[in-house]
């Protein structure tokens, strides 16, 4: 595992946060009202929404919608996932 | 419709180029049991499908087959940086190298272009969702495959996460295909036409 800073130890965060949700949603498209599903959601929804709030505000938009609307359009001021570095 | 996330589902950082270990990839961009296929296929099939839980399953698998499609287009692009013309000639990556150059293409590893004639969408629930299941199933094959033929840790890591989604849709369509045949009445007991002839 190489070393990561700290734009990419969030990265990771919120990619976990952010797999938990895809894979309690696909659960819960086949267990809707499955009680621990839906706590399970929720808890991870939570957590999510923050560490996405957090990465935008310090390291720029992940959704176009984050982007600075400041002199310049944020989101052509940050690389694309597909850079070595940014995942 | 959908919204764009600048992110990756799953990490992809590889350190070496490897054009070809990428000819063999491109498999699962454009081939016949791809990630682009896989999307084609769930995003078209659930229209008709008969439940909103069996079209939710569809549309969020779909959907998640796109960020595969996305992961895999990042490991082509990172296997195929800064190559020399001595690189290209000796990897066989030459083949794909006088169409495409190093651009991002959707092929099968045969270099048949992508083609909608890989999958199907019949409008029968239980006609597709079969197909579904051997689709997932084929796709854990072709990532098995790849992980036979490629060495490189930072390659196989990604790799093994895509086969692990493979087995998940698997399960996720076996409960969507039950909920369906669980709809059935008694005139369609052996699951005949349960979309069509009402």
């Amino acid at each position: 595992m190489p070393l990561l800073n700290d734009k990419q130890k969030l990265m990771r965060k919120i990619q976990q946060a952010s797999f938990a949700l895809v894979e309690a949603n696909l659960y819960l498209d086949s267990h809707p009202t499955c009680p621990y599903g839906l706590k399970y959601y929720a808890q991870h929804k939570k957590e999510h929404e923050q560490l996405m709030d957090e990465y935008a505000e310090k390291y720029g938009p992940i959704r176009a919608e984050q982007s600075s609307t400041e002199e310049k359009w944020g989101w052509v001021t940050t690389p694309f996932p597909w850079e070595r570095g940014e995942s | 419709m959908w919204q764009y996330e600048k992110k990756l589902q799953y990490p992809v950082n590889i350190k070496n180029p490897n054009p070809a270990l990428a000819k063999v990839i491109v498999s699962q961009l454009g081939g016949p049991d791809g990630e682009l296929g896989a999307a084609l296929r769930y995003l078209n099939q659930r229209y008709s499908a008969p439940c909103r839980e069996v079209q939710a399953v569809l549309s969020d698998i779909g959907t998640e087959e796109l960020s595969h499609m996305e992961m895999i287009g990042t490991i082509l692009y990172q296997l195929t940086r800064n190559l020399s013309m001595k690189e290209i000639k000796e990897s066989g990556f030459d083949v794909y190298f006088v169409d495409h150059t190093t651009g991002v293409y959707p092929i099968a590893a045969s270099g048949v272009p992508f083609t909608a004639a890989t999958f199907q969408s019949t409008g029968d629930a239980i006609a597709d969702l079969n197909e579904d299941l051997a689709a997932e199933q084929k796709a854990r094959v072709t990532y098995d495959n790849i992980l036979r033929l490629a060495d490189d840790p930072d390659v196989r890591d990604p790799i093994k996460f895509l086969r692990a989604r493979e087995i998940v849709h698997f399960q996720r369509f076996g409960e969507a295909q039950r909920m369906v045949q669980e709809m059935l009445d008694s005139k369609n007991f052996y699951a005949f036409n349960p979309s069509f002839d009402k």
